[in-house]
């Protein structure tokens, strides 16, 4: 009788397990093997192991699962979980994210992190009255222009044949604000655009721009971050909030810490990169103040139109603004 | 006037002695390449490298332009880069990236300074290459990628991936059959680094991977290795995956200038397959 009871609970363990155990389907374009995929693959390990195997991740990387666009119809449609995305592709859930992709409106990463710690809880909290559970919000980092020709003033730069990424009308909208035709490619025929002068400039991270050996083809770098991008796991709320809410602690806990290191060392990846193109040979061009100031009366205008459209309220750019305003009137040297 | 014939005798026999030693150091390193390349035995060559380094060194301090010794010190530097750990593979290879860079250079002036030269000027120099520096070329580059490989934190060299790969699509333009078409599989690891959709060209390296099978007849296991690691895992074909490395595993390692590798490559693929539950 007694073995009859421990067989009986053993089955109804197995199965009340079973039934409580939930494999989230995750994916990203990020490669594996890089560092962000070890850092997260060994997150979710972590995960497993406290949940004694209830939460599971099964991660679909490399871009496997389409683009950041179908990952999330994908997630719509319940076969997929989530996605580590490009934060521009979640607008749809809180436009007001775009706040940190507005043109020209860092001028160094001390801005950032000023700015950061006091909005980034904001846009985690908008994103999950929007149905998406995010976590520690990661750096992609500052986007350069990189040319063939000097550039300084935006009247240099309309006379560039600029790329910009296949399906970003963003992107393109942005470009179009400083009178730039943009040509748009997919992220493999940006090379081969540049051996044939189809594009003679890019704006991308420094990272970027050496591992895909861009810069191989370009001469200069305007020393103005024109856009700060970064990136974010997402969750669908709803898959998120059926776990049991000491497992929703575990992966947030988790998941924060693993974004939060990658968050780091993108930013330290940056700056080395950033020295490496230097002394592969790019040089940088520093626009004198009469040019600086034509580009940030472009960005402004450009920003006022996105508010002005609807497509970001002027509430956070006020936000943002007045944090600015804020951290350059410290004391140098005073960053808190 | 005897003296003097004495004096050009020495001089002569300087020069003379010089060649006869580097000849014999440049057979004898190669003898020892060919020995370590086809050893089954991975550990004893793991410890008994470090020996020949030295001796190698010593070699080159008394021929330091000799292109051969130099191609020698630069592979057998590079190879034992390899086995060791993070710290000395980074010495190591930047040991054997020098020495290749030096044999280039003094093969041919024309490839002093590819380091430094712009991309575009290196470039120029690759498309004036002929058959003639197909060894020395492939030796550079396959230096190289190890240097970079070591140094892979470092955006400095990742920053040169692109003049590794320029090195190999010429040696392949030049002939794509040497070292069993190594030039094929390097190109098929570097086309499959990232995804397509962050610029990769996983089917290019596919193609790539084929070709340096075909043209190994299939005995070099590495290239399985490194199609499944590489392209397998990228495109996630699990089926592709598993079944390119229980080939390896269950071929028999023993081939002519391949057999260490082989056991190396039957090693890594043991470690893939059983990672495989878990990345699929």
């Amino acid at each position: 009788m007694t073995k009859l009871l421990s067989i009986l609970s053993m089955v109804l363990l197995f199965t009340a397990t079973s039934a409580l155990a939930k494999t989230f389907k995750v994916a990203t374009l990020l490669p594996d093997g890089s560092s962000w995929m070890k850092k997260v693959r060994s997150g979710t390990r972590e995960i497993e192991q406290q949940s004694n195997g209830r939460i599971k991740f099964k991660i679909r990387a490399g871009g496997t699962q389409g683009t950041d666009q179908v990952v999330l119809s994908k997630i719509k449609r319940g076969q997929l979980h989530g996605g580590a995305l490009a934060a521009g592709s979640l607008t749809r859930f809180f436009p007001d994210l775009q706040v940190y992709n507005l043109p020209l409106t860092f001028a160094s990463y001390a801005e950032v992190d000023y700015v950061r710690r006091r909005m980034d809880q904001t846009i985690i909290d908008g994103l999950r009255d929007g149905g998406m559970v995010s976590f520690h919000l990661a750096e992609t980092g500052f986007a350069y222009l990189m040319s063939t020709k000097p550039v300084q003033s935006v009247d240099d730069v309309r006379k560039l044949r600029a790329w910009i990424p296949d399906g970003d009308p963003i992107a393109a909208e942005l470009l179009k604000s400083f009178g730039v035709s943009p040509i748009p490619l997919h992220l493999v025929d940006v090379l081969p655009g540049l051996q044939t002068g189809l594009i003679d400039a890019v704006a991308a991270p420094p990272v970027v721009a050496l591992a895909l050996q861009w810069h191989n083809q370009l001469e200069y770098l305007l020393d103005v971050p024109l856009i700060y991008v970064y990136s974010a796991m997402a969750m669908d709320e709803r898959s998120f909030a059926g776990m049991a809410e000491e497992d929703q602690r575990l992966v947030q806990a988790s998941m924060d810490d693993v974004f939060e290191q990658i968050d780091r060392e993108n930013r330290t990846d940056n700056q080395k990169a950033f020295d490496a193109l230097l002394s592969q040979g790019i040089k940088v061009v520093k626009p004198g103040p009469d040019e600086l100031a034509g580009w940030q009366d472009r960005a402004r205008k450009s920003i006022d139109d996105l508010v002005r459209s609807g497509e970001i309220s002027a509430g956070v750019v006020e936000t943002l603004d007045g944090h600015l305003r804020s951290f350059r009137a410290l004391p140098a040297g005073n960053s808190d | 006037m005897k003296r003097h014939m004495l004096l050009v005798a020495c001089i002569l026999c300087l020069g003379g002695c010089t060649n006869l030693v580097s000849g014999i150091t440049s057979q004898m390193a190669d003898d020892l390449a060919v020995s370590i390349l086809n050893s089954k035995d991975v550990d004893t060559v793991r410890e008994a490298i470090p020996a020949y380094l030295v001796l190698i060194d010593s070699f080159l301090r008394r021929s330091p332009d000799d292109v051969d010794l130099l191609m020698a010190a630069a592979a057998l530097n590079g190879s034992f880069s390899t086995l060791v750990g993070p710290e000395r593979a980074r010495l190591l290879s930047g040991k054997s990236l020098t020495y290749a860079h030096h044999a280039a250079c003094m093969h041919d002036r024309q490839l002093c300074d590819l380091d430094a030269v712009t991309f575009e000027a290196f470039e120029n120099r690759m498309s004036q290459l002929s058959a003639r520096d197909v060894e020395v070329t492939y030796a550079l580059g396959v230096a190289w990628a190890g240097w970079i490989q070591a140094h892979s934190d470092d955006w400095n060299a990742i920053g040169k991936l692109g003049r590794v790969k320029s090195v190999r699509e010429r040696v392949i333009e030049l002939d794509e059959t040497w070292d069993n078409g190594g030039a094929h599989l390097y190109l098929g690891v570097l086309e499959t680094l990232f995804p397509a959709a962050l610029g990769g060209r996983p089917e290019k390296g596919r193609g790539h991977f084929d070709r340096a099978l075909s043209l190994s007849s299939g005995r070099y296991l590495m290239t399985r290795v490194m199609y499944a690691q590489q392209y397998a895992r990228l495109i996630y074909d699990r089926e592709l995956h598993d079944r390119l490395l229980t080939e390896v595993i269950e071929a028999d390692p023993v081939a002519d200038g391949m057999t260490l590798t082989n056991r190396l490559a039957q090693q890594r693929a043991r470690e893939l397959l059983t990672e495989s539950d878990d990345y699929f």
